[in-house]
């Protein structure tokens, strides 16, 4: 456990010592607080009870769209840059590795989500806020997070250069949305709709938005986490025979 | 110590180690000699654990490299070939993390990170961020990693790489205090180094073990070419007969500078003829101020075993030295 926090606590710091927290922290806000203010002029215009799906929705884009730059570098630097032939020639094992890193950059969307959590409080003070809703969304903006993050970790395993990974993870999750916007052309009775419908990240993250937690959803998606993480694991550990 | 069985590594397409095997016992400096791509640094990575070898077995500290490979890595500090580190860290910082992961208890880790500091000499630098240290500093924090946490065994691969020579002198003088108290195998193509520092040496190439030993047992074995050299003073050509009729000589080379001569004997059948070339010249009156088997540098004995020679090549080809005035036959 100590290895683990060491090497978590580490890898955390890189984002803070280089702009990629700060980048990923001004979009996060900039976009966020943009959605915030226009949608809550929008409700007052039209005298809606106020609503924080809309902000919800902008913090989710923004995770979607830097979660290749929270991953690319995690493994694919360490091979580049050669620090994995030091790392994992210390008692330290490929699992730890790999979890310290997801830690790491889960952390850090934890951290940001922290940081939006103002814009709740400015809702609480002049209205009604359905906390557990609120609570449901922020669970999809981790799960999208961390679907994301450990993809890209896997992703950034397979690469020497952080660029590649970065496109590949890129690309990945722009399909991840794209699949949303496919599935609604084909027959809602036909298997392909269902399996799109499990891989559909933002129509996943819609019924969290409405506070439906779906098992079924979560348990797939948990899955798909692990997934990524154990097949990671099995990457790094395989530059050993190969 | 480290104990190595017929260790074999493969790349697809390469036979990188073809069956090496060799035993570095407690409290000795070995060195690993050969020429880059020989698999100087696969052995290593085996040793370390970053690698699993394709055939036969390493253990280190009684260890098995593959099966108990978390004991060995707590038991062995290394100094990879290209120095990688975090270059975005603090010296201290950098050492108190390695400490850590590790497993040097935390009680200890402030008084091993300082103790290592001192010694590698990284006291005015441990606040420095170590992107920007230069290349001497570097290999220092990489090498004050290696020994953090008290390892019994320290693999150092290249360490002096890269370091201007008032550097290498003073990382000979830390490998060789290293030595006094831990088991030390490093690697070099670097041969004055190794012979200056190892109390041992194994010379690899093209994946296979060609010569292991002390650097005198090596000399012995390698190094005397069974000729003799000769440095005389007196009239050359007269000399050079007086050789030609001693019994036992094959052949002559003679190199003549003012007045002093200088010869490579070689005897027939590696006979000794030392004795009665020195009678012979001293009978003359001729003043004899060498008389000694020739001896192959480290140099010369790395060139013979890791090259491999042409086959049609004539084996007793002399060397002809440059001032060579006249030459027999």
């Amino acid at each position: 456990m100590t290895n683990f926090f060491a090497l978590a606590r580490r890898e955390l710091g890189v984002y803070f010592v280089s702009p990629m927290a700060y980048v990923i922290l001004t979009a996060l806000l900039a976009l966020s607080g943009f959605g915030f203010t226009a949608s809550m002029e929008n409700f007052a215009e039209q005298r809606l009870p106020v609503d924080f799906r809309p902000t919800l929705s902008a913090i989710v884009a923004v995770v979607v769209m830097t979660s290749a730059l929270v991953t690319m570098r995690l493994i694919a630097e360490e091979k580049s840059k050669g620090t994995i032939e030091i790392v994992l020639t210390a008692p330290v094992t490929e699992t730890q590795f790999v979890l310290a890193k997801f830690a790491a950059a889960m952390t850090l969307l934890v951290y940001l989500n922290l940081l939006t959590v103002g814009f709740v409080l400015i809702i609480a003070q002049y209205g009604q806020v359905d906390w557990g809703a609120v609570a449901c969304g922020y669970m999809g903006v981790l799960l999208v997070g961390a679907v994301l993050y450990s993809a890209g970790l896997f992703i950034s395993s397979l690469c020497t250069s952080q660029v590649t990974a970065g496109m590949i993870t890129f690309m990945l999750s722009f399909v991840l949305i794209v699949v949303g916007q496919v599935s609604p052309y084909l027959a809602a009775e036909s298997w392909l709709y269902r399996v799109l419908g499990y891989f559909n990240l933002y129509g996943n993250f819609a019924d969290f938005l409405k506070g439906v937690v779906d098992v079924g959803r979560l348990v797939f998606l948990l899955s798909m986490v692990i997934f990524s993480l154990f097949v990671t694991v099995r990457v790094v550990e395989s530059r050993r025979w190969r | 110590m480290i104990e190595v069985r017929n260790l074999t590594k493969t790349y697809p397409g390469t036979l990188a180690l073809c069956g090496i095997s060799f035993r570095v016992e407690k409290g000795e400096v070995a060195g690993f000699l050969g020429p880059n791509g020989a698999g100087k640094s696969t052995t290593m990575r085996i040793l370390t654990c970053f690698l699993a070898p394709t055939g036969g077995s390493a253990s280190m500290a009684g260890f098995d490299v593959v099966r108990q490979s978390l004991e060995v890595r707590r038991r062995v500090g290394y100094l990879p070939e290209s120095n990688p580190l975090y270059a975005e860290m603090r010296v201290e910082e950098y050492l108190h993390f390695r400490a850590r992961i590790k497993g040097v208890a935390a009680g200890d880790r402030a008084r091993r990170v300082g103790e290592v500091v001192e010694r590698c000499g990284l006291a005015e630098r441990r606040a420095s961020i170590i992107g920007h240290l230069s290349k001497g500093y570097r290999q220092r924090v990489g090498l004050a990693d290696a020994i953090v946490h008290n390892p019994e065994i320290v693999i150092l691969d290249e360490p002096t790489q890269g370091l201007d020579p008032n550097q290498v002198r003073e990382m000979r003088d830390v490998i060789r205090n290293l030595g006094k108290e831990r088991t030390v195998f490093l690697s070099s193509h670097i041969l004055s180094e190794v012979e200056k520092v190892c109390g041992r040496i194994l010379i690899i190439n093209r994946g296979k073990l060609v010569e292991q030993g002390t650097p005198e047992e090596i000399s012995n074995r390698r190094m005397k070419t069974g000729r003799v050299r000769l440095d005389v003073r007196g009239d050359g050509r007269a000399i050079k007969e007086a050789l030609e009729k001693t019994p036992g000589v094959a052949r002559i080379l003679w190199a003549a500078k003012s007045d002093m001569n200088s010869y490579l004997v070689e005897p027939r059948d590696g006979q000794d003829i030392r004795a009665e070339i020195f009678r012979r010249c001293a009978g003359s009156g001729w003043e004899v101020f060498e008389l000694a088997y020739e001896r192959l540098s480290l140099e010369e004995l790395f060139t013979e075993v890791t090259v491999e020679a042409p086959a049609e090549a004539p084996p007793t080809a002399l060397p002809v030295p440059p001032s060579a005035e006249g030459t027999a036959p």
